[in-house]
């Protein structure tokens, strides 16, 4: 039976050309710019309101995520209690984050339920009490997830490499200490909020099946939200590196040291970024990448390693980050530089460039399939002020780079001098 | 509505088809049915060794992913008591790449030592890394021998005692592939850029000339019934004390399962759940606190766990976690409370089948049970609890003889 199929390996197609739908765009009668992505068969949609509010703003630690954390704990017309069953009645999930730029609030919900969910979004992003009790009991419970997470050799890590990036002072790199917990005050998020979750600092990003009454509904919510004062303090805009390149911390008993390994680096509005996403995806972006080729499927060092590369809006880094138990830990980190070096002096085989290619191409359909994947992507340009020629670039790259021009990134961003190396745990 | 048609092939393979024209992609699921409750006692933590070795080459392909990666790819697989589940997704038009890499595998894998040797390396560093060298991390290795003394699901996927993934030899390799690896053995779901013709051709042409295999029969000891409380105490050095109970449930196609995962969600689905809405905001006992349900094919366990407030007595906090659960006996709120969690997870029903990937999971798995219609009738089989049938779930299994208890207590000295 077994001969009677020759298992021929089947034709490989190049991956169909990216179409990504262009977003429609409008602006409430406040200003506030909306912009809509139609896509999917199910009638729900994603809806996300994105402030200028992240950590960068923040003149005390803690207070940006405190504040976003803090807005759907009572609001004017709602207890939190009353807020957090009535979006849980409506089958609505809420995500709220404060990142290092940005903070906002992502809701998913069934379209019949539209106007609900914009009242209580109104609620939520508006009309914030920050009530104290709610606050003590909030930086209660984040003092002891802080706790539980300072046990974990890779959180050790990864606040050191940011503070060793992006420096002690700057709220991209200070690590937060249990007494910053005390130190955050209702008036101090009130504060924080009126200045910034403001109709001048806003955006509105939705897909999905769009509801027919979308824009009247935004408008009548949203769209007459005016601001008490106009803030356009500029955020710190330069960075300013710690000296120490390598810092070990000792943390006794563990079984793996975290390793962190990278630098501050261009973002996605410098025109080498695109190159760079391709050379970081072979030094460590996915499966077939030569870290976990390497380090896990050959050596067995390690369950993953990675390496990634993120834009800030001031800045981008780079980080390769694994586990490793105390045995083999130093001949990682010695196998990380000598695979940066080899990519600096060796060029690409014409093979693994074909499969990084078609990999890429392959991930960057995954990027815009699905009303979901297609917000992130839009948000991920739009916020560097790009727009979706920006992965038509990216698309063109990755089609077209050569093994001279990954050479050439590599020598250019990844100057084996220039890199931080972080470990944690025994010595 | 998710339309799907399903076939057998001679060997057995069962496939189901799911086809939604919306995107671009195809998801290819494999589910296996064998898990680490198929495992020998003495060698436990094969079947997860396992699916890291179905990476590693097969007879005809000496490497699985680079071939996948060259056609826009991407893959991933994991590994539970019960089956092993591998999944790939895939640009529609090299959709053939995925059967002939899935295929292979299915046919005859490359037994080679230094994958072995590798591989066993990468699964210690897996156990160090989920279960040694994070806070709280073993608390689940001690939680199932507690509630377990017989059936298999004592023992955690990973394995019970790493010596045992130390001494694999390639012989039992070999061995437990060709006893579980087989298309009588699998079930295959296609969902997403896909027609039915097409996935029928591919299916019979690549998986077709595959022989059935003699697998290995499953007899497993049921769990005798409990008949006293198990309290564990271990002292760590973590920065909080936490809780962990458990009490034993019926099995997953049991007349209960939906019941029981409503009272989960009663419990703690979201912010509004009743442990975080009372222990958590009320009195301030826990920092974080969840119930869920295992939803293991044999009878499972529900598990609520969590993080106790400094300065809070364990038998305080165990106390209150029962008052909650015997609370939901009372008619108080439970009408509202119910149609909540009703909607709530049709809402997160309709979420998870936007995705090709969870569809093509799911239908596997459904199939598996015997129910693929599982895939639309869920909601209504959850819908259609009853306040009466949530107090009969809790009078059978709420009781304390059938319940262990983890009395996990941080050491440290406060400041």
């Amino acid at each position: 039976m077994m001969n009677n199929l020759q298992r021929i390996r089947p034709p490989v197609f190049p991956v169909e050309k990216v179409v990504i739908p262009e977003a429609k765009s409008f602006r409430l009668n406040n200003g506030v710019p909306v912009y809509l992505i139609e896509a999917g068969t199910e009638d729900i949609m994603r809806l996300e309101f994105i402030f200028k509010a992240g950590q960068v703003k923040e003149y005390l630690p803690l207070l940006a995520s405190t504040c976003n954390m803090m807005l759907s704990e009572g609001s004017q017309n709602y207890s939190s209690e009353e807020l957090n069953r009535s979006l849980d009645y409506y089958g609505v999930f809420l995500n709220q984050t404060a990142e290092k730029d940005s903070a906002g609030i992502v809701l998913f919900f069934l379209n019949k339920h539209i106007e609900k969910v914009l009242e209580l979004s109104r609620e939520i992003l508006f009309r914030p009490v920050f009530p104290e009790a709610e606050l003590n009991s909030l930086m209660k419970k984040r003092l002891h997830w802080h706790m539980v997470n300072r046990e974990k050799v890779q959180n050790l890590a990864i606040d050191q490499f940011f503070e060793s990036l992006f420096g002690k002072n700057h709220p991209y790199g200070y690590q937060i200490r249990e007494q910053d917990f005390e130190n955050i005050t209702p008036s101090l998020l009130s504060d924080f909020h009126t200045k910034y979750y403001t109709p001048e600092n806003m955006a509105v990003i939705i897909s999905g099946k769009i509801h027919n009454k979308t824009a009247e509904l935004l408008n009548s919510y949203i769209g007459n939200i005016g601001s008490n004062e106009n803030n356009n303090e500029a955020s710190v805009n330069f960075i300013n590196g710690e000296k120490l390149k390598k810092v070990h911390i000792n943390k006794s008993g563990t079984v793996q040291n975290a390793i962190r390994i990278g630098s501050a680096t261009i973002n996605k509005k410098h025109p080498d970024y695109p190159g760079l996403k391709i050379l970081d995806s072979i030094l460590g972006g996915y499966f077939g990448s030569r870290l976990m080729k390497n380090i896990r499927e050959e050596k067995g060092y390690t369950y993953s390693i990675s390496s990634s590369i993120s834009s800030l809006d001031i800045a981008g880094y780079k980080v390769i980050s694994t586990e490793v138990g105390q045995k083999n830990y130093q001949k990682a980190i010695d196998e990380i530089y000598s695979e940066i070096m080899l990519l600096q002096n060796v060029p690409v085989k014409k093979e693994e460039m074909a499969v990084v290619r078609n990999y890429m191409s392959g991930e960057m359909v995954r990027m815009f399939d699905g009303p979901f994947a297609l917000a992130e992507s839009f948000r991920s340009a739009w916020e560097f002020g790009l727009d979706n020629s920006y992965y038509y670039r990216l698309a063109e790259k990755i089609k077209t780079i050569d093994p001279d021009e990954i050479i050439e990134l590599a020598r250019t961003y990844y100057n084996i001098d220039d890199l931080y190396e972080i470990t944690v745990g025994s010595e | 509505m998710i339309n799907y048609k399903r076939f057998s092939l001679e060997n057995g393979l069962r496939v189901l088809v799911h086809e939604d024209k919306s995107t671009p992609l195809i998801a290819m699921n494999i589910l296996y049915d064998v898990g680490s409750r198929d495992e020998n006692p003495a060698m436990t933590g094969l079947a997860h060794l396992f699916e890291h070795l179905m990476f590693g080459g097969s007879l005809n392909i000496p490497d699985y992913d680079t071939p996948l990666q060259l056609v826009g790819g991407e893959n991933n697989a994991f590994t539970n008591n019960d089956i092993t589940n591998y999944y790939l997704t895939i640009p529609s038009e090299n959709i053939e790449t995925g059967f002939w890499l899935e295929s292979d595998r299915m046919l005859e894998l490359d037994f080679s030592q230094k994958n072995l040797d590798t591989q066993r390396n990468v699964v210690i560093e897996e156990f160090n890394q989920r279960y040694l060298n994070q806070p709280y991390g073993d608390a689940i290795l001690k939680l199932r021998p507690l509630a377990y003394k017989v059936h298999p699901y004592r023992w955690p996927t990973i394995g019970m005692d790493m010596a045992h993934i130390k001494n694999t030899d390639l012989e039992q390799v070999k061995s437990f592939f060709f006893s579980h690896y087989a298309p009588n053995n699998a079930i295959l779901a296609l969902t997403g850029n896909i027609g039915y013709d097409l996935a029928f051709q591919l299916s019979r042409k690549w998986f077709g000339p595959i022989e059935k295999r003699t697998i290995q029969s499953r007899n497993l000891h049921a769990e005798p019934e409990q008949t006293e409380e198990r309290i564990l105490t271990i002292e760590r050095d973590v920065p909080s004390t936490a809780l962990y109970k458990v009490w034993h449930i019926g099995p997953r196609n049991g007349k209960d399962f939906y019941t029981l995962d409503l009272i989960t969600d009663l419990l703690a689905g979201g912010e509004s759940g009743r442990l975080y809405t009372k222990l958590v905001r009320g009195k301030k006992l826990f920092s974080e606190i969840n119930a869920y349900l295992t939803a293991d094919i044999d009878p499972g366990l529900i598990i609520v766990q969590g993080k106790l407030m400094k300065g809070v007595d364990i038998q305080q906090a165990d106390e209150s976690v029962n008052e909650v659960i015997n609370g939901l006996q009372s008619e108080n709120e439970i009408k509202d409370e119910m149609e909540k969690v009703k909607n709530k997870f049709e809402s997160s029903t309709v979420f998870s089948n936007t995705s090709i990937l969870n569809k093509a999971a799911n239908l596997s798995f459904f199939e598996l049970l015997g129910e693929p219609g599982l895939i639309n009738n869920e909601v209504d089989a959850y819908r259609n609890v009853s306040h009466g049938m949530v107090i009969e779930a809790l009078e059978r299994y709420f009781n304390p003889t059938n319940c262990s208890t983890i009395n996990y207590i941080s050491t440290r000295k406060k400041k």
